[in-house]
Protein backbone atom coordinates (compact mmCIF):
# COMPACT_ATOMS: atom_id res chain seq x y z
CA UNK A 1 0.00 0.00 0.00
CA UNK A 2 2.57 2.57 0.77
CA UNK A 3 6.30 1.84 1.63
CA UNK A 4 8.89 4.56 2.36
CA UNK A 5 12.71 3.51 1.98
CA UNK A 6 15.60 5.06 3.40
CA UNK A 7 13.90 8.56 2.93
CA UNK A 8 15.60 11.44 3.96
CA UNK A 9 14.43 15.14 3.42
CA UNK A 10 15.89 18.57 4.68
CA UNK A 11 14.52 21.98 4.82
CA UNK A 12 17.13 23.38 2.60
CA UNK A 13 20.34 23.12 5.10
CA UNK A 14 22.61 21.16 4.92
CA UNK A 15 21.95 18.75 7.72
CA UNK A 16 18.75 16.43 6.91
CA UNK A 17 15.04 16.48 9.37
CA UNK A 18 15.04 13.28 8.66
CA UNK A 19 17.22 10.26 7.21
CA UNK A 20 17.33 6.42 6.76
CA UNK A 21 12.91 6.65 7.78
CA UNK A 22 11.62 3.26 6.45
CA UNK A 23 7.81 2.72 6.87
CA UNK A 24 5.52 0.01 5.34
CA UNK A 25 1.37 0.92 6.00
CA UNK A 26 -0.12 -1.77 4.44
CA UNK A 27 -4.05 -1.85 3.20
CA UNK A 28 -6.32 -0.87 5.83
CA UNK A 29 -3.77 -0.73 8.40
CA UNK A 30 -3.65 2.54 10.70
CA UNK A 31 -0.61 3.49 11.98
CA UNK A 32 0.59 6.72 14.00
CA UNK A 33 3.98 8.26 14.25
CA UNK A 34 4.96 9.97 17.18
CA UNK A 35 8.13 11.60 18.65
CA UNK A 36 9.23 14.77 19.35
CA UNK A 37 8.44 18.22 18.08
CA UNK A 38 10.68 18.98 14.74
CA UNK A 39 11.81 15.53 14.69
CA UNK A 40 9.84 15.73 10.79
CA UNK A 41 6.96 13.85 11.22
CA UNK A 42 5.05 16.47 9.57
CA UNK A 43 7.19 16.83 6.54
CA UNK A 44 7.00 12.87 5.96
CA UNK A 45 3.48 13.00 5.61
CA UNK A 46 4.13 16.59 3.36
CA UNK A 47 6.59 14.67 1.31
CA UNK A 48 3.97 11.36 0.44
CA UNK A 49 1.95 14.16 -0.80
CA UNK A 50 4.19 15.78 -3.23
CA UNK A 51 4.39 18.86 -1.09
CA UNK A 52 8.25 18.70 -0.02
CA UNK A 53 11.09 17.52 -2.41
CA UNK A 54 13.03 14.15 -0.98
CA UNK A 55 16.59 13.93 -0.71
CA UNK A 56 17.46 10.61 -0.81
CA UNK A 57 15.66 7.14 -0.65
CA UNK A 58 12.15 6.18 -2.15
CA UNK A 59 7.90 6.59 -1.65
CA UNK A 60 5.69 4.14 -3.39
CA UNK A 61 2.55 3.95 -3.56
CA UNK A 62 0.24 1.36 -5.22
CA UNK A 63 -2.90 3.71 -4.30
CA UNK A 64 -3.87 6.83 -7.06
CA UNK A 65 -2.99 9.98 -6.30
CA UNK A 66 -6.50 10.60 -6.26
CA UNK A 67 -7.31 7.93 -3.31
CA UNK A 68 -4.86 9.79 -0.98
CA UNK A 69 -6.94 11.75 1.18
CA UNK A 70 -4.86 14.32 3.65
CA UNK A 71 -6.31 15.88 6.46
CA UNK A 72 -4.39 19.26 7.48
CA UNK A 73 -3.52 20.92 11.37
CA UNK A 74 -5.42 23.95 10.19
CA UNK A 75 -8.89 23.06 8.69
CA UNK A 76 -7.69 25.52 5.44
CA UNK A 77 -11.33 25.49 3.42
CA UNK A 78 -11.43 28.18 1.33
CA UNK A 79 -13.28 30.92 3.55
CA UNK A 80 -15.04 31.98 -0.04
CA UNK A 81 -17.14 28.56 -0.39
CA UNK A 82 -19.87 27.58 1.82
CA UNK A 83 -19.19 24.38 3.98
CA UNK A 84 -21.18 22.59 1.36
CA UNK A 85 -19.03 24.02 -1.64
CA UNK A 86 -15.89 23.11 0.55
CA UNK A 87 -17.30 19.79 0.38
CA UNK A 88 -18.60 19.08 -3.71
CA UNK A 89 -15.02 21.13 -4.35
CA UNK A 90 -13.41 18.00 -3.49
CA UNK A 91 -15.91 15.50 -5.72
CA UNK A 92 -15.44 17.94 -8.88
CA UNK A 93 -11.83 18.02 -8.37
CA UNK A 94 -12.40 14.50 -9.36
CA UNK A 95 -14.75 14.43 -12.19
CA UNK A 96 -17.65 14.46 -10.41
CA UNK A 97 -20.69 16.86 -11.93
CA UNK A 98 -21.38 19.38 -9.60
CA UNK A 99 -24.84 18.68 -9.10
CA UNK A 100 -24.05 15.23 -7.62
CA UNK A 101 -21.40 16.48 -5.70
CA UNK A 102 -23.39 19.27 -4.00
CA UNK A 103 -26.19 16.46 -3.52
CA UNK A 104 -22.88 13.76 -1.89
CA UNK A 105 -21.57 17.05 -0.09
CA UNK A 106 -25.14 17.14 1.52
CA UNK A 107 -25.06 13.60 2.41
CA UNK A 108 -21.29 13.73 3.88
CA UNK A 109 -22.26 17.53 6.12
CA UNK A 110 -25.28 15.52 7.93
CA UNK A 111 -23.06 12.24 8.37
CA UNK A 112 -20.85 14.19 10.24
CA UNK A 113 -23.45 16.06 12.34
CA UNK A 114 -23.57 19.45 10.04
CA UNK A 115 -27.13 19.09 8.92
CA UNK A 116 -28.57 22.30 8.26
CA UNK A 117 -25.08 24.00 8.52
CA UNK A 118 -24.02 23.33 4.65
CA UNK A 119 -24.83 26.65 3.46
CA UNK A 120 -22.71 28.94 5.99
CA UNK A 121 -19.00 29.84 5.07
CA UNK A 122 -16.69 28.87 7.63
CA UNK A 123 -16.14 32.18 9.49
CA UNK A 124 -19.84 30.94 10.59
CA UNK A 125 -18.91 28.02 11.94
CA UNK A 126 -17.20 26.83 15.12
CA UNK A 127 -13.53 25.35 14.86
CA UNK A 128 -15.37 21.27 15.45
CA UNK A 129 -17.51 22.09 12.70
CA UNK A 130 -14.75 23.43 10.51
CA UNK A 131 -12.79 20.60 11.15
CA UNK A 132 -16.12 18.21 10.49
CA UNK A 133 -16.21 20.10 7.37
CA UNK A 134 -12.49 19.29 6.54
CA UNK A 135 -12.99 15.98 7.34
CA UNK A 136 -16.42 15.85 5.18
CA UNK A 137 -14.63 17.36 2.32
CA UNK A 138 -11.44 14.53 2.24
CA UNK A 139 -13.97 11.61 3.11
CA UNK A 140 -16.10 12.69 0.47
CA UNK A 141 -14.15 11.90 -2.36
CA UNK A 142 -14.10 7.89 -0.40
CA UNK A 143 -10.18 7.88 -0.11
CA UNK A 144 -8.41 4.15 0.12
CA UNK A 145 -5.42 6.14 2.31
CA UNK A 146 -5.77 8.79 4.59
CA UNK A 147 -2.75 11.03 5.69
CA UNK A 148 -3.47 13.06 8.64
CA UNK A 149 -1.37 15.41 10.63
CA UNK A 150 -2.18 16.45 13.97
CA UNK A 151 -6.43 17.15 12.63
CA UNK A 152 -7.70 17.32 16.02
CA UNK A 153 -4.97 19.15 17.65
CA UNK A 154 -7.32 22.53 18.01
CA UNK A 155 -9.85 21.03 19.07
CA UNK A 156 -11.08 20.90 22.93
CA UNK A 157 -11.60 17.83 24.50
CA UNK A 158 -15.53 16.57 23.93
CA UNK A 159 -15.32 17.56 20.47
CA UNK A 160 -12.24 15.76 19.59
CA UNK A 161 -13.37 13.04 21.09
CA UNK A 162 -16.56 13.07 19.06
CA UNK A 163 -14.62 13.86 16.16
CA UNK A 164 -12.13 10.98 16.69
CA UNK A 165 -15.03 8.51 17.40
CA UNK A 166 -17.11 9.47 14.16
CA UNK A 167 -13.80 9.06 11.89
CA UNK A 168 -12.49 6.06 13.96
CA UNK A 169 -16.10 4.24 12.74
CA UNK A 170 -15.72 5.28 8.72
CA UNK A 171 -12.09 3.96 8.84
CA UNK A 172 -13.03 0.85 10.33
CA UNK A 173 -16.32 0.47 8.29
CA UNK A 174 -14.51 1.49 4.63
CA UNK A 175 -11.54 -0.24 5.75
CA UNK A 176 -9.55 3.27 4.77
CA UNK A 177 -5.53 2.62 5.42
CA UNK A 178 -4.45 5.59 7.38
CA UNK A 179 -1.11 7.62 8.39
CA UNK A 180 -1.47 10.21 11.67
CA UNK A 181 0.83 12.58 12.63
CA UNK A 182 0.41 13.01 16.31
CA UNK A 183 1.61 14.46 19.76
CA UNK A 184 -0.61 12.85 21.70
CA UNK A 185 0.42 9.11 22.47
CA UNK A 186 -2.64 8.06 23.97
CA UNK A 187 -4.58 8.89 20.93
CA UNK A 188 -1.82 7.08 18.68
CA UNK A 189 -2.36 3.73 20.88
CA UNK A 190 -6.31 3.90 20.83
CA UNK A 191 -6.39 4.29 17.59
CA UNK A 192 -3.80 2.48 15.49
CA UNK A 193 -2.29 -1.02 14.81
CA UNK A 194 1.13 0.54 14.73
CA UNK A 195 3.01 3.43 16.44
CA UNK A 196 6.14 4.04 15.08
CA UNK A 197 8.28 6.54 17.47
CA UNK A 198 10.80 8.58 16.03
CA UNK A 199 13.99 9.72 17.43
CA UNK A 200 14.76 13.74 18.28
CA UNK A 201 16.32 15.68 15.41
CA UNK A 202 18.03 16.44 13.14
CA UNK A 203 18.45 13.09 11.04
CA UNK A 204 15.36 11.63 12.73
CA UNK A 205 14.75 8.01 12.47
CA UNK A 206 11.92 5.98 13.41
CA UNK A 207 13.82 4.21 16.63
CA UNK A 208 11.38 1.95 17.36
CA UNK A 209 7.39 0.11 16.42
CA UNK A 210 4.76 -0.67 18.77
CA UNK A 211 2.41 -3.29 17.95
CA UNK A 212 -1.29 -2.18 19.48
CA UNK A 213 -3.28 -5.54 19.11
CA UNK A 214 -6.76 -3.97 21.03
CA UNK A 215 -9.80 -5.69 19.54
CA UNK A 216 -11.38 -3.47 16.64
CA UNK A 217 -13.68 -2.09 16.19
CA UNK A 218 -12.80 0.01 18.72
CA UNK A 219 -14.44 2.89 20.61
CA UNK A 220 -11.40 5.51 21.26
CA UNK A 221 -12.33 6.34 24.57
CA UNK A 222 -12.90 2.94 26.04
CA UNK A 223 -10.03 1.12 24.47
CA UNK A 224 -8.39 3.47 27.00
CA UNK A 225 -9.46 0.66 30.07
CA UNK A 226 -8.57 -1.98 28.44
CA UNK A 227 -6.13 -3.86 30.61
CA UNK A 228 -3.21 -4.24 27.66
CA UNK A 229 -3.67 0.03 27.37
CA UNK A 230 -1.67 1.45 29.89
CA UNK A 231 1.44 -1.28 30.14
CA UNK A 232 1.55 -0.18 26.35
CA UNK A 233 1.72 3.53 27.29
CA UNK A 234 3.79 3.51 29.56
CA UNK A 235 6.62 1.73 26.96
CA UNK A 236 5.84 4.03 24.75
CA UNK A 237 6.35 6.75 27.06
CA UNK A 238 9.24 5.59 28.79
CA UNK A 239 10.64 5.37 25.25
CA UNK A 240 10.18 8.94 24.01
CA UNK A 241 11.35 10.60 27.43
CA UNK A 242 14.55 8.68 26.81
CA UNK A 243 14.35 9.61 23.52
CA UNK A 244 14.41 13.27 24.39
CA UNK A 245 17.03 12.70 26.94
CA UNK A 246 15.15 13.08 29.98
CA UNK A 247 12.87 16.15 28.83
CA UNK A 248 9.53 16.10 28.47
CA UNK A 249 8.10 15.40 25.07
CA UNK B 1 -17.07 56.45 10.25
CA UNK B 2 -18.28 55.01 14.24
CA UNK B 3 -20.63 52.37 14.21
CA UNK B 4 -22.03 54.22 17.36
CA UNK B 5 -26.03 54.15 18.05
CA UNK B 6 -26.98 57.30 16.42
CA UNK B 7 -23.68 58.62 15.23
CA UNK B 8 -25.04 59.69 12.06
CA UNK B 9 -27.34 61.94 13.40
CA UNK B 10 -25.13 63.52 15.99
CA UNK B 11 -22.71 63.37 12.10
CA UNK B 12 -25.80 65.23 10.22
CA UNK B 13 -26.50 67.49 13.26
CA UNK B 14 -22.63 68.64 13.26
CA UNK B 15 -22.77 69.35 9.66
CA UNK B 16 -25.76 71.44 9.99
CA UNK B 17 -24.32 73.71 12.32
CA UNK B 18 -21.06 73.99 10.63
CA UNK B 19 -23.19 74.83 7.24
CA UNK B 20 -25.92 77.29 9.98
CA UNK B 21 -22.64 79.25 11.05
CA UNK B 22 -20.86 79.55 7.68
CA UNK B 23 -23.74 81.07 6.31
CA UNK B 24 -24.30 83.06 9.35
CA UNK B 25 -20.63 84.78 9.01
CA UNK B 26 -21.50 85.10 5.87
CA UNK B 27 -24.71 87.15 6.11
CA UNK B 28 -22.96 89.41 8.97
CA UNK B 29 -20.91 90.47 6.29
CA UNK B 30 -17.65 88.69 8.04
CA UNK B 31 -16.67 86.54 5.38
CA UNK B 32 -15.77 88.14 1.91
CA UNK B 33 -18.29 86.75 -0.79
CA UNK B 34 -15.28 87.43 -3.44
CA UNK B 35 -13.63 84.36 -1.89
CA UNK B 36 -15.87 83.08 0.44
CA UNK B 37 -19.74 82.94 -0.73
CA UNK B 38 -22.21 81.95 1.87
CA UNK B 39 -23.57 78.33 1.44
CA UNK B 40 -26.60 79.86 -0.21
CA UNK B 41 -24.96 81.25 -2.86
CA UNK B 42 -23.46 78.19 -3.57
CA UNK B 43 -26.68 76.13 -3.62
CA UNK B 44 -28.05 78.67 -5.85
CA UNK B 45 -25.31 77.89 -8.09
CA UNK B 46 -25.46 74.80 -8.23
CA UNK B 47 -29.03 74.67 -8.70
CA UNK B 48 -28.58 76.87 -11.88
CA UNK B 49 -26.18 74.65 -12.97
CA UNK B 50 -28.30 72.25 -13.47
CA UNK B 51 -31.45 74.15 -14.53
CA UNK B 52 -29.77 75.67 -17.47
CA UNK B 53 -28.46 72.01 -17.98
CA UNK B 54 -25.09 73.82 -18.96
CA UNK B 55 -23.49 71.34 -16.08
CA UNK B 56 -24.50 67.71 -18.16
CA UNK B 57 -22.04 67.74 -21.20
CA UNK B 58 -19.14 68.66 -18.13
CA UNK B 59 -20.51 66.15 -15.66
CA UNK B 60 -20.52 63.33 -19.08
CA UNK B 61 -16.82 64.19 -19.97
CA UNK B 62 -15.52 63.96 -16.64
CA UNK B 63 -17.75 60.21 -16.24
CA UNK B 64 -16.16 58.96 -19.37
CA UNK B 65 -13.05 59.78 -18.77
CA UNK B 66 -12.62 58.71 -15.08
CA UNK B 67 -14.47 55.43 -15.41
CA UNK B 68 -12.64 54.54 -18.94
CA UNK B 69 -9.39 55.36 -16.88
CA UNK B 70 -10.90 53.00 -14.33
CA UNK B 71 -11.82 49.86 -16.29
CA UNK B 72 -8.61 50.21 -17.98
CA UNK B 73 -6.99 50.48 -15.33
CA UNK B 74 -8.08 47.82 -13.58
CA UNK B 75 -7.91 45.68 -15.99
CA UNK B 76 -4.33 46.76 -17.27
CA UNK B 77 -3.29 46.83 -13.12
CA UNK B 78 -4.45 43.24 -12.83
CA UNK B 79 -2.97 41.65 -15.93
CA UNK B 80 0.25 43.31 -14.72
CA UNK B 81 0.33 42.33 -11.26
CA UNK B 82 -0.74 38.91 -11.78
CA UNK B 83 2.21 38.84 -14.66
CA UNK B 84 4.69 40.05 -12.29
CA UNK B 85 3.85 38.18 -9.30
CA UNK B 86 3.67 35.05 -11.16
CA UNK B 87 6.57 35.21 -13.98
CA UNK B 88 9.51 36.22 -11.92
CA UNK B 89 11.40 38.11 -14.89
CA UNK B 90 8.32 40.35 -15.53
CA UNK B 91 8.30 40.77 -11.86
CA UNK B 92 12.11 41.74 -11.84
CA UNK B 93 11.41 44.01 -14.85
CA UNK B 94 7.86 45.65 -13.44
CA UNK B 95 8.75 46.33 -10.45
CA UNK B 96 10.99 49.15 -10.47
CA UNK B 97 9.05 51.18 -12.88
CA UNK B 98 5.85 50.70 -10.57
CA UNK B 99 7.94 52.10 -8.08
CA UNK B 100 9.32 54.74 -9.48
CA UNK B 101 6.27 55.94 -11.05
CA UNK B 102 4.40 55.35 -7.76
CA UNK B 103 7.46 57.65 -6.06
CA UNK B 104 6.33 60.99 -8.02
CA UNK B 105 3.05 62.24 -8.05
CA UNK B 106 1.57 60.98 -11.13
CA UNK B 107 -0.50 64.12 -11.89
CA UNK B 108 2.63 65.80 -12.88
CA UNK B 109 2.36 63.45 -16.10
CA UNK B 110 -1.07 65.79 -17.01
CA UNK B 111 1.02 68.12 -19.37
CA UNK B 112 2.95 65.48 -21.11
CA UNK B 113 -0.43 63.76 -21.67
CA UNK B 114 -1.56 66.28 -23.38
CA UNK B 115 1.53 66.49 -25.59
CA UNK B 116 1.06 62.98 -26.47
CA UNK B 117 -2.27 62.61 -26.94
CA UNK B 118 -4.22 66.35 -27.23
CA UNK B 119 -7.00 68.25 -25.32
CA UNK B 120 -9.86 65.68 -25.98
CA UNK B 121 -10.62 63.02 -23.60
CA UNK B 122 -7.69 60.48 -24.31
CA UNK B 123 -5.57 62.68 -22.15
CA UNK B 124 -7.96 62.38 -19.41
CA UNK B 125 -8.69 58.52 -19.73
CA UNK B 126 -4.59 58.41 -19.70
CA UNK B 127 -3.90 59.92 -16.41
CA UNK B 128 -7.10 58.45 -14.59
CA UNK B 129 -5.36 55.27 -15.98
CA UNK B 130 -2.22 55.47 -14.95
CA UNK B 131 -3.41 56.34 -11.43
CA UNK B 132 -5.69 53.81 -11.26
CA UNK B 133 -2.80 50.96 -12.74
CA UNK B 134 0.00 51.50 -10.49
CA UNK B 135 -2.55 51.01 -7.49
CA UNK B 136 -4.71 48.09 -9.17
CA UNK B 137 -1.04 46.54 -10.04
CA UNK B 138 0.77 46.60 -6.30
CA UNK B 139 -2.72 45.65 -4.81
CA UNK B 140 -2.88 42.44 -7.06
CA UNK B 141 0.73 41.70 -7.00
CA UNK B 142 0.75 41.51 -2.94
CA UNK B 143 -1.93 40.27 -3.04
CA UNK B 144 -1.33 37.04 -4.73
CA UNK B 145 2.27 36.68 -3.12
CA UNK B 146 -0.09 36.88 -0.13
CA UNK B 147 -2.54 34.30 -0.60
CA UNK B 148 -3.10 31.92 1.41
CA UNK B 149 -0.14 29.11 1.05
CA UNK B 150 -2.44 26.26 3.33
CA UNK B 151 -5.33 27.11 0.43
CA UNK B 152 -2.57 26.44 -2.28
CA UNK B 153 -2.20 23.23 -0.94
CA UNK B 154 -5.39 22.17 0.05
CA UNK B 155 -6.36 22.07 -3.42
CA UNK B 156 -2.87 20.65 -4.09
CA UNK B 157 -4.29 17.77 -2.13
CA UNK B 158 -7.43 17.50 -3.92
CA UNK B 159 -6.07 17.23 -7.18
CA UNK B 160 -6.48 20.56 -7.98
CA UNK B 161 -3.56 21.94 -10.99
CA UNK B 162 -2.93 25.26 -12.13
CA UNK B 163 -6.71 25.80 -13.38
CA UNK B 164 -8.37 25.20 -10.03
CA UNK B 165 -6.09 27.00 -8.55
CA UNK B 166 -6.70 30.26 -10.29
CA UNK B 167 -10.42 30.28 -10.04
CA UNK B 168 -10.74 28.53 -6.81
CA UNK B 169 -7.82 30.57 -4.69
CA UNK B 170 -5.74 32.97 -6.46
CA UNK B 171 -9.04 34.68 -8.09
CA UNK B 172 -11.37 35.19 -5.02
CA UNK B 173 -8.72 36.22 -2.67
CA UNK B 174 -7.27 38.95 -4.85
CA UNK B 175 -10.71 40.03 -5.77
CA UNK B 176 -11.09 40.56 -2.25
CA UNK B 177 -7.46 42.42 -2.17
CA UNK B 178 -9.07 44.90 -5.35
CA UNK B 179 -12.16 45.09 -4.25
CA UNK B 180 -10.77 46.30 -0.55
CA UNK B 181 -8.90 49.65 -2.43
CA UNK B 182 -11.44 50.03 -5.21
CA UNK B 183 -12.61 53.13 -3.45
CA UNK B 184 -9.10 54.13 -3.77
CA UNK B 185 -9.02 53.03 -7.13
CA UNK B 186 -11.83 55.40 -7.78
CA UNK B 187 -10.75 58.39 -5.98
CA UNK B 188 -8.00 58.44 -8.44
CA UNK B 189 -9.64 57.70 -11.70
CA UNK B 190 -11.40 61.18 -10.95
CA UNK B 191 -8.49 63.20 -9.67
CA UNK B 192 -6.93 61.81 -12.76
CA UNK B 193 -9.86 63.05 -15.00
CA UNK B 194 -10.49 66.52 -13.43
CA UNK B 195 -7.27 67.19 -13.10
CA UNK B 196 -6.61 66.54 -16.50
CA UNK B 197 -9.38 68.70 -17.47
CA UNK B 198 -8.37 71.24 -15.25
CA UNK B 199 -4.57 71.35 -17.28
CA UNK B 200 -6.05 71.25 -21.18
CA UNK B 201 -9.76 70.92 -22.03
CA UNK B 202 -12.56 72.08 -23.87
CA UNK B 203 -15.12 70.92 -21.74
CA UNK B 204 -15.57 68.47 -18.23
CA UNK B 205 -15.89 69.16 -14.41
CA UNK B 206 -11.85 70.01 -14.20
CA UNK B 207 -12.26 72.74 -17.55
CA UNK B 208 -15.20 73.87 -15.14
CA UNK B 209 -13.56 74.75 -11.87
CA UNK B 210 -10.27 76.25 -14.26
CA UNK B 211 -12.72 78.86 -16.06
CA UNK B 212 -14.03 79.86 -12.55
CA UNK B 213 -10.71 80.09 -11.23
CA UNK B 214 -9.88 82.14 -13.97
CA UNK B 215 -13.15 84.10 -13.56
CA UNK B 216 -12.87 84.37 -9.69
CA UNK B 217 -15.97 82.74 -9.21
CA UNK B 218 -15.62 81.03 -5.75
CA UNK B 219 -19.07 79.90 -5.87
CA UNK B 220 -18.57 77.79 -8.97
CA UNK B 221 -15.66 76.35 -7.51
CA UNK B 222 -16.81 75.56 -4.23
CA UNK B 223 -20.39 74.22 -6.09
CA UNK B 224 -18.02 72.01 -8.18
CA UNK B 225 -16.26 70.50 -5.41
CA UNK B 226 -19.42 69.94 -3.48
CA UNK B 227 -20.74 68.20 -7.05
CA UNK B 228 -17.70 66.01 -7.65
CA UNK B 229 -17.47 65.13 -3.56
CA UNK B 230 -20.81 63.96 -4.01
CA UNK B 231 -20.34 61.76 -7.20
CA UNK B 232 -17.31 60.43 -5.74
CA UNK B 233 -19.23 59.67 -2.57
CA UNK B 234 -22.63 58.41 -4.09
CA UNK B 235 -19.80 55.62 -6.25
CA UNK B 236 -18.17 54.94 -2.62
CA UNK B 237 -21.76 53.66 -1.76
CA UNK B 238 -21.73 51.57 -5.04
CA UNK B 239 -18.68 50.08 -4.37
CA UNK B 240 -19.42 49.46 -0.95
CA UNK B 241 -22.41 47.21 -2.47
CA UNK B 242 -20.84 45.71 -3.92
CA UNK B 243 -18.02 44.93 -1.57
CA UNK B 244 -20.53 43.57 1.01
CA UNK B 245 -22.04 41.44 -1.94
CA UNK B 246 -19.02 39.70 -3.07
CA UNK B 247 -17.17 39.38 -0.11
CA UNK B 248 -20.35 38.01 1.76
CA UNK B 249 -18.57 35.27 2.97
CA UNK B 250 -16.02 37.76 5.28
CA UNK B 251 -19.23 39.24 7.04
Amino acid sequence: MLTVKDLALSYGGATPVLEGVSLTVARGQFVSLVGPSGSGKSSLLRAIMGLQPIQAGSIETDVKRDDIGMLFQDDALLPWRTAEENVALGLRLKGVAKGTAIASARQWLTRLNLYGLSERFPRQLSGGQRKRVALAQVLAREPKFLLMDEPFASLDAIVRARVTQDLMRLVEQRGISVLLVTHDLEEALALSDLVCLMSLGPRAQISGYYEVKLPRPRDAMKVRSHPDFAPLLQRLWTDLSREVGGRAA
Amino acid sequence: MSDRPGSWLRQLIAFAILIAIWQGAAQAGLLNPLYMPSPLAVALTLIELFRTGTIWIHIMATFSAALGGLALGIVVGAILGTAAALVPLVGELLEPVMIGLNAVPRVVLAPLFVIWFGIALASKIALAFILVAVVIFFTVFTGIRQVDRRLVERVMTLGGGWQALLTEVYIPSVTAFILGNLKVAVGFAFTGAVVGEFVAATKGLGYLLSFAQSSYNSALMIALVVLIMGFVLAIFALTGMLERRLLRWRG
